[in-house]
């Protein structure tokens, strides 16, 4: 990790030129309470004090709604081709949950198996990480995800009349080198953002006690008023799933072109939440219930991949408890847990 | 989506390309189920295709579906391997209205719990399958039977709904002829000409002798496995020595699109195969 310092007022001109050198991904607002990641041509669209979007960036690009993975011709013999799009862009004033949220789809995706259509996208995009006022929803520091130490190239906060930069990486330092004029962060630039960034934590006011969920989960997980209780208003509607920044549940499917010839397999997002995630062939289901469906997405979220990866699959974003019509709320369900065995 | 529409990019790799594969041969198991024959056509690739029992391939019927069989040949045969398909929707229905010849696309194999066969040497074996569960643990019978003298008894416990469903009859024929299997077969509905047990596997368990390190292994129907595994608790074998398959949803085959989740693990690449040391407090496993 290099630092650098950059004033104020060589932003501009910097991200200028980002935008007419590259692809440019960043907020554009979209309507009093939320803003959208989407290309930008002009910097007069560029509007990086967010608080909200509602689908996460990084997944819309990374892992699209509906993404083709392998095409396929056939003829007399059949012709297979994976499809891997591969374009340079940049994805500018993501935050820190969001690009944790990233981080973990990047484990998920290559551990055991990579997964190339997505690390290939991975692989080609620039990150500039910004900070971003947090939503009351907001409980990232609870899951230890406010602050993001990788994913990155760039990471700017704004202490005042400067950008302290975290420079990640070497393609992250060549930008700064070729379109901004820095200088390395001195001792007083550090100060500034040590007391930065305390302050800048102490914006989020929604704490979760998530610490023994992980034990805690089992004891109640058998309690069936307790997952009644707590899941009696679910649509099942899936909208949790569809705005979460981790979410990554899919299903592949494969179609063919009118003429017979050409085919392709696509995935598409899945929901856990709807009622035929767990439905087999024969009729059987295995997640039969709302309250069962609502245990395993918080097993998911907050025990599996702490097992696994020793991080929570959840970077405390808060989208889900501002999607939900049910007023089914996670970071009141951890403290429930807790309530419930420790009372 | 916020990207324009591209020319698509067709370079590099992907996991989700399969391998183009041929079907060989067709046999008719019984009105719902069909054994095929495949051999991959890249025949450098077909033979390094080697699996081990209890693992899966991935099927694609090319503009259709996918979906994840087990294996049931023996891994010891490298000119093709075998698929036990019932027809019950999408991609199982296409493939039994295939012919021989027909194209079809394989990936894998996949999964990374199969059944040891290796430290199951020197001791008893009891294998327990209900109707098509028989597919998994054929692979492992198959390999059993190559190397019988390095394992002690051979228990073999296989029950369907009625006689007609009965799969594998050629190896089951092969099976009864043998003094070196116990053979257990049981039907639900028995016509006039059934001879065996009738009921239940699980009614079977009690009566095999068997020593307290004995390996046991079950495989059919959800409903099966919890009095199955019940009756092997009665016989004092240990959970790390009871394996199981556990089948669920899949839509990849390795381990991305989260649909096969057993508690905290994945059934494509943390099993099928688990002993039930290593799901007992995995809620829902069985
Ligand atoms: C590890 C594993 C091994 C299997 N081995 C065999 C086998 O040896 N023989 C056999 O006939 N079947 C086997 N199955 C079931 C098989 O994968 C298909 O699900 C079944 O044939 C129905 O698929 P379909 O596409 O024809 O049905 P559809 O109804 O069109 O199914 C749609 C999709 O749902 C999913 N799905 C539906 N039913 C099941 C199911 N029972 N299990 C898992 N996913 C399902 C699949 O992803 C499928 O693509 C196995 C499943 C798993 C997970
Ligand atoms: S928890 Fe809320 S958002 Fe999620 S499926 Fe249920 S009703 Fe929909
Ligand atoms: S589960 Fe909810 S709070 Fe956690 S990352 Fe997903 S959307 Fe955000």
């Amino acid at each position: 990790m290099l630092y650098k310092v950059l004033e104020k007022n060589g932003y501009r001109d910097f991200v200028k030129s980002l935008i007419s050198g590259f692809e440019f991904i960043g907020p554009v607002k979209k309507d009093r309470a939320v803003h959208d990641f989407k290309v930008i041509k002009d910097f007069k669209e560029l509007d990086t004090a967010y608080i909200r979007t509602t689908i996460p960036p990084a997944k819309k690009i990374l892992f699209p709604p509906d993404e083709e993975l392998v095409c396929y011709e056939i003829g007399e013999n059949i012709d297979v081709k994976p499809v891997v799009e591969s374009g340079e862009k940049i994805l500018f004033a993501i935050n820190a949950w969001d690009i944790n949220g990233m981080n973990f789809l990047d484990r998920v995706f290559t551990t055991d198996f990579i997964d190339d259509n997505y690390k290939a996208k991975r692989d080609k995009l620039i990150v500039i990480g910004m900070d971003t006022e947090p939503a009351e929803t907001n409980f990232s520091p609870s899951v230890g995800a406010e602050f993001a130490t990788g994913g990155f190239d760039l990471y700017m906060h704004d202490i005042g009349d400067r950008y302290f930069i975290r420079v990640a990486t070497a393609r992250g330092d060549g930008l700064l080198k070729r379109y901004a004029v820095v200088k390395d962060a001195e001792r007083n630039d550090f100060k500034e953002y040590d007391r930065y960034m305390d302050n800048y934590r102490g914006r989020f006011k929604l704490d979760v006690d998530i610490k023994s969920f992980y034990d805690d989960f089992e004891v109640i997980y058998d309690k069936k008023e307790f997952w009644e209780n707590a899941a009696k208003d679910c649509y099942s509607c899936g909208s949790c799933n569809l705005v979460c920044p981790t979410c990554f549940c899919f299903n592949v499917k494969d179609d063919m072109e009118l003429n017979l010839k050409k085919g392709e397999k696509t995935r598409e997002w899945d929901s856990c939440m709807i009622p035929d995630y767990g439905l087999v062939a024969g009729g059987h289901n295995f997640r039969p219930t709302k309250e069962n469906r609502l245990k395993q997405r918080y097993r998911c979220k907050l025990k599996t991949f702490k097992e696994k990866y020793d991080r929570y699959a959840c970077v405390g974003c808060g989208r889900c408890i501002e999607a939900c019509l049910a007023n089914i709320n996670i970071a009141e369900d951890i403290n429930s847990v807790k309530k419930e065995v420790s009372a | 989506m916020i990207m324009d529409i591209k020319e698509k990019e067709t370079a590099g790799s992907s996991i989700y390309v399969p391998e183009i594969a041929t079907i060989l041969k067709i046999e008719e198991m019984s009105q719902t189920e069909k054994l095929f024959d495949i051999r991959l056509d890249d025949q450098k690739k077909q033979e390094k295709f080697c699996f081990l029992p209890g693992q899966f391939v991935e099927l694609t019927i090319f503009g259709l579906g996918e979906a994840p069989f087990s294996i049931p040949s023996s891994p010891g045969n490298r000119d093709f391997f075998q698929l036990c398909i019932r027809d019950t929707g999408n991609v199982s229905g296409a493939i039994h209205r295939m012919k021989a010849g027909d194209k079809i696309g394989i990936r894998g194999p996949f999964g990374k719990g199969y059944f040891p066969y290796e430290r199951m040497k020197g001791k008893d074996v009891i294998i327990v399958a209900g109707g098509l569960g028989l597919a998994p643990v054929m692979s492992l019978i198959k390999t059993i039977l190559e190397d019988r003298d390095s394992y002690k008894r051979l228990v073999i416990i296989y029950g369907a709904t009625d006689p007609s469903n009965i799969l594998f009859r050629k190896d089951i024929e092969d099976w009864k002829k043998r003094d070196d299997i116990e053979l257990g077969l049981t039907v639900d509905n028995p016509d006039s000409a059934w001879q065996e047990n009738v009921g239940v596997c699980t009614n079977l368990i009690p009566g095999i002798n068997c020593t307290e390190d004995a390996y046991a292994v079950v495989c059919g129907p959800p409903v099966m496995y919890k009095f199955v595994v019940s009756e092997f608790e009665k016989k004092c074998i240990k959970p790390e020595n009871i394996f199981l398959s556990l089948e669920r949803r899949m839509e990849c085959g390795v381990g991305k699109c989260n649909h096969c989740h057993v508690g905290n693990k994945l059934s494509c690449v943390d099993g099928p195969v688990f002993s039930l040391w290593e799901i007992r407090n995995l809620k829902e496993a069985i």
